[in-house]
């Protein structure tokens, strides 16, 4: 959509706050409220412009490209991210920077961390074999699980939206890290260990599955299916993480038993110690466990879902 | 109306939360409401299957979808993360005639097809929708004014959005639902937000750390208990909150309810039918905020 087929924005005046913080300066952050004329097809940007040149207000803010392409403008709308040379100005609006990343000046934000994580995955095709011949064919087909992925633009909302990456000491990647990975992860002309900068590097089972990025993505990107689950895929098999053994686990008890119980599959990934202990004893005193559901055999699941594993592990 | 549903309680419902089941049960049975448990049904997988490969997840979601095809039934499931995976699958699985066709070459071996002729349904939505306001109106005999309830929705009961449509704003389905039993909406930071269950068992710090955030948010907003349509966000609310009241340091003493038993209570079916002593957290007190809870049968 371009943004002249946007919705028009409501006459009168635009009432916005700005979040206004300078770290080497400013000991908290504050905020500045403004008003500026409503105009029509009026996006977040034109009201920042409005602020900054006709305001003669010193706010910083990210100004590139204004057409959705370059991922720098991202802010924070009303709580929400949004890319502010492309989503409409409300009438009422509180901006922010981004959640997640460290500010630079007010509404701008350092994308140093995001960069330094990016070069720790190898964000480049990495090669071991001989080319056939260049250009090396390519077909549609062997690109087609990952065309969504390359609309990525790295506006990093998905990371400020993610409640893992928000807790600092997870080790973490990210929604953002691992769309770049997964695209490379399944070219078929890359041959780094995807497997283990998944599972080691980018902790990618780490990822609780909640759809938050999908959420907020500008570019409707589907993160979670076809990044994420992709990348889990192809770290399961080998993967030394807690999250890889819990996930071998839990297939083995499916495979086996059809229905899964939740503290087997703990046990069979390795937890332990007295914390685990402390949670089993309050589990079986009021009845949700027994020694039979966690040491016994729950079913004999079923033939037809053990073939279709067998027939997905065949595949490269 | 059709009130009859086949029904896969999932893993949580058959084993830590069985008075999930227990109290799923005594509702429908209240409201005439027949739920068939599938023979054999296995599991959908929670995220693991989907970590294996699309055609594990779409086989096994196909084949529960299947076995309720032969009965005729929509199918009825009570966990968020089932829910979401039978309705990706079944969405997929009637879209797409070259994945049924691998679905079904394995699902033939038992005898099983998946053809594409019902609904998946949470047993929430049966309440809110097939029964309908009306009908629960009219057999509130306890009503919960007096409680004041945080409720939690859990992420795959309302997101991606792609997956469950108009359906995405559950949030306030399950916040009409708790006022139409007569209770009081807490509204708190982190309703919306995961629980982070799918990590608990291998990363607890960060899934604590999520949901103590939340839990501490409805307390601090005055809530008497947390009321929840998925028995993964149960899980952890429940049986890990005195791990998460170590975690942040405060104590909580926050009784986690399944829908059906919140709906139970204002039916006035008793503690004892709703298996309300399952919990890990006393439900005790919150029952005292309840206008005749102790004399109800």
């Amino acid at each position: 959509m371009s943004p002249s087929s946007k919705p028009t924005s409501s006459s009168g005046t635009i009432r916005v706050r700005i979040r206004r913080f300078d770290p080497t300066v400013d000991a908290v952050p504050r905020f500045e409220q403004f008003e500026v004329p409503a105009k029509p097809l009026m996006r977040i940007i034109d009201v920042l412009d409005c602020v900054h040149e006709d305001l003669q207000v010193d706010i910083g803010y990210r100004w590139l490209c204004t057409s959705k392409k370059c991922g720098t403008c991202a802010v924070k709308v009303n709580g929400t991210p949004k890319l502010a040379c492309w989503d409409e100005a409300l009438p009422d609006m509180t901006v922010e920077p981004i959640d997640n990343v460290p500010v630079v000046r007010d509404l701008v934000t350092s994308r140093a961390e995001y960069q330094d994580m990016l070069a720790r995955v190898s964000p480049l095709l990495v090669r071991k074999r001989d080319y056939p011949g260049f250009p090396e064919p390519i077909t549609e087909t062997q690109f087609a699980s990952t065309v969504h992925l390359r609309d990525c633009i790295q506006c990093l909302a998905c990371q400020s939206a993610c409640p893992v990456f928000a807790q600092k000491d997870s080790g973490f990647a990210g929604p953002a890290i691992l769309v770049q990975l997964s695209d490379l992860a399944q070219d078929p002309r890359d041959d780094a260990d995807r497997a283990d900068l998944a599972d080691r590097v980018a902790q990618v089972f780490k990822c609780v599955s909640c759809y938050e990025c999908e959420r907020v993505c500008p570019t409707e990107i589907p993160i979670v299916g076809e990044a994420i689950e992709p990348l889990k895929r192809i770290a399961r098999r080998s993967g030394a993480s807690s999250g890889a053994r819990r996930a071998r686990a839990f297939w083995e008890i499916a495979r086996d038993e059809g229905m899964v119980n939740g503290a087997k599959v703990a046990l069979r990934a390795g937890k332990s110690g007295l914390g685990a202990l402390a949670l089993g004893f309050r589990l079986w005193r009021r009845g949700k466990i027994s020694f039979a559901s966690v040491f016994g055999k729950g079913g004999s699941g079923s033939d037809a879902v053990r073939r279709a594993h067998q027939a997905s592990e065949k595949r490269p | 109306m059709n009130r009859r549903y086949a029904y896969f309680p999932g893993c949580s419902a058959k084993g830590t939360c069985q008075e999930l089941d227990v109290s799923t049960a005594a509702v429908a049975n209240r409201f005439g409401i027949e739920l068939s448990p599938l023979e054999n049904p296995g599991c959908t997988g929670a995220r693991e299957f989907r970590a294996i490969s699309e055609l594990v997840h779409l086989t096994a979601n196909g084949r529960i979808i299947a076995k309720a095809e032969r009965m005729g039934r929509d199918l009825v499931v009570v966990c968020d993360t089932c829910l979401l995976n039978l309705v990706e699958a079944n969405a997929k699985l009637k879209a797409d005639a070259e994945w049924r066709r691998a679905v079904n070459d394995a699902l033939s071996a038992e005898g099983l097809e998946f053809k594409g002729t019902i609904a998946v349904k949470h047993f929430l939505w049966v309440l809110t929708d097939d029964l309908g306001p009306d009908v629960l109106r009219k057999n509130i005999v306890r009503p919960l004014r007096g409680l004041k309830v945080a409720p939690f929705y859990g992420c795959h009961i309302q997101r991606p959005v792609a997956a469950h449509g108009s359906r995405a704003e559950e949030k306030p389905a399950l916040d009409r639902l708790c006022e139409l039993l007569g209770a009081t909406v807490v509204q708190y930071e982190g309703a919306s937000r995961c629980c982070g269950f799918h990590v608990v068992a291998a990363e607890e710090k960060i899934a604590l750390n999520m949901s103590g955030s939340h839990l501490g948010n409805a307390k601090d907003g005055g809530a008497h208990c947390v009321v929840t349509p998925c028995p993964l966000c149960h899980t952890v609310f429940d049986a890990y909150q005195p791990d998460i009241e170590r975690a942040k340091n405060r104590s909580l003493g926050l009784p986690i309810l399944h829908v059906s038993q919140m709906v139970g209570l204002a039916i006035g079916l008793s503690a004892e039918a709703l298996a309300l002593s399952r919990h890990v957290v006393e439900c005790g007190d919150m029952l005292a905020h309840i206008p005749q809870a102790s004399g109800a049968a």
